[in-house]
């Protein structure tokens, strides 16, 4: 039988991945796919949840969690797209300004 | 049986994690990524979750990854692009020690739940039908937000990818 700590404890590692991501990285790529992680970690916790209490609830959080993350990629990688193409570099520590002009 | 297939599915999905993390190149992190994301999919369809597992396989796998990976082959991303990382493994290492602290606390307030069976269910509990029926019942005005936010990113992301020629057009 598996327990709902082995659920939680994949979860958290999970998580804890995507939270190192963020801290140790400077690809702005490796950051987004960072977030994401983080998103489908909290995602598996809320629907072993939802199993543990046999209620619904928890799933539909998850399916508006996805979505979001959706709308979230779209918005994110339109701007790497705008990022890449006025600095010719995928480095977070350049990305001081959002504005097209401006040389860094 | 169910344990095998769990301890498997956790394993990958962490192996995943952790390319992603390490490697250098974003194409071979943008794979480790898809690999965690159907290990996850399936440890949904462990959880009883099946309507999960096929949004997830069809909205992570299917449309998110085919956009980053798309990206990745459009930006045409070189070596002397990629930013170098001298001390990546030292901030690894101090992000594992930061995290460790906050996991054992959750693992610990985990353990204290009372035991309940985990395994899979007979029934229509995760079917899409029920889901269907408390999504439009009872979680209405959020699938609506939820709707107008997916219409704001449509015009944002059009907008953000067009202002370069409106700029030209007005100077």
């Amino acid at each position: 039988m598996i327990s709902l700590t082995s659920y939680a404890f994949v979860s958290m590692i999970l998580f804890s991945i995507g939270v190192i991501g963020v801290i140790a990285r400077r690809n702005i790529f490796v950051i987004y796919m960072s977030i994401e992680l983080m998103l489908n970690g909290v995602n598996l916790f809320l629907v072993t949840f939802a199993r543990y209490h046999f209620n619904m609830d928890p799933q539909i959080i998850t399916i508006m969690v996805i979505s979001i993350a959706a709308a979230e990629a779209a918005i994110f990688l339109s701007v790497i797209i705008l990022l890449y193409r006025s600095k010719k570099s995928l480095d977070t520590d350049i990305f001081t300004s959002l504005s097209q002009g401006e040389k860094a | 049986m169910s344990n095998l297939i769990f301890i498997a599915l956790s394993f990958l999905a962490i192996m995943g994690g952790i390319m992603m993390l390490v490697y250098k190149n974003p194409m071979y992190s943008a794979l480790g990524l898809l690999v965690s994301i159907l290990a996850v999919a399936g440890l949904f369809a462990l959880l009883n979750a099946t309507f999960l597992f096929m949004v997830q396989i069809i909205v992570y796998a299917g449309a998110i990854m085919t956009l980053i990976l798309f990206l990745l082959m459009f930006l045409n991303i070189k070596e002397e692009n990629l930013p170098k990382e001298p001390k990546k493994y030292f901030l690894i290492g101090i992000g594992a020690l930061v995290m460790i602290p906050f996991n054992v606390v959750i693992l610990k307030a985990v353990s204290n739940l009372p035991n309940a069976d985990m395994n899979i269910k007979e029934g229509d509990f995760g079917d899409i039908k029920p889901i269907g029926l408390q999504l439009y019942n009872d979680w209405i005005l959020s699938f609506e937000l939820v709707s107008i936010l997916l219409l704001v990113a449509l015009v944002g992301s059009i907008v953000l990818a067009k202002r370069k020629k409106t700029n030209k057009e007005n100077s």
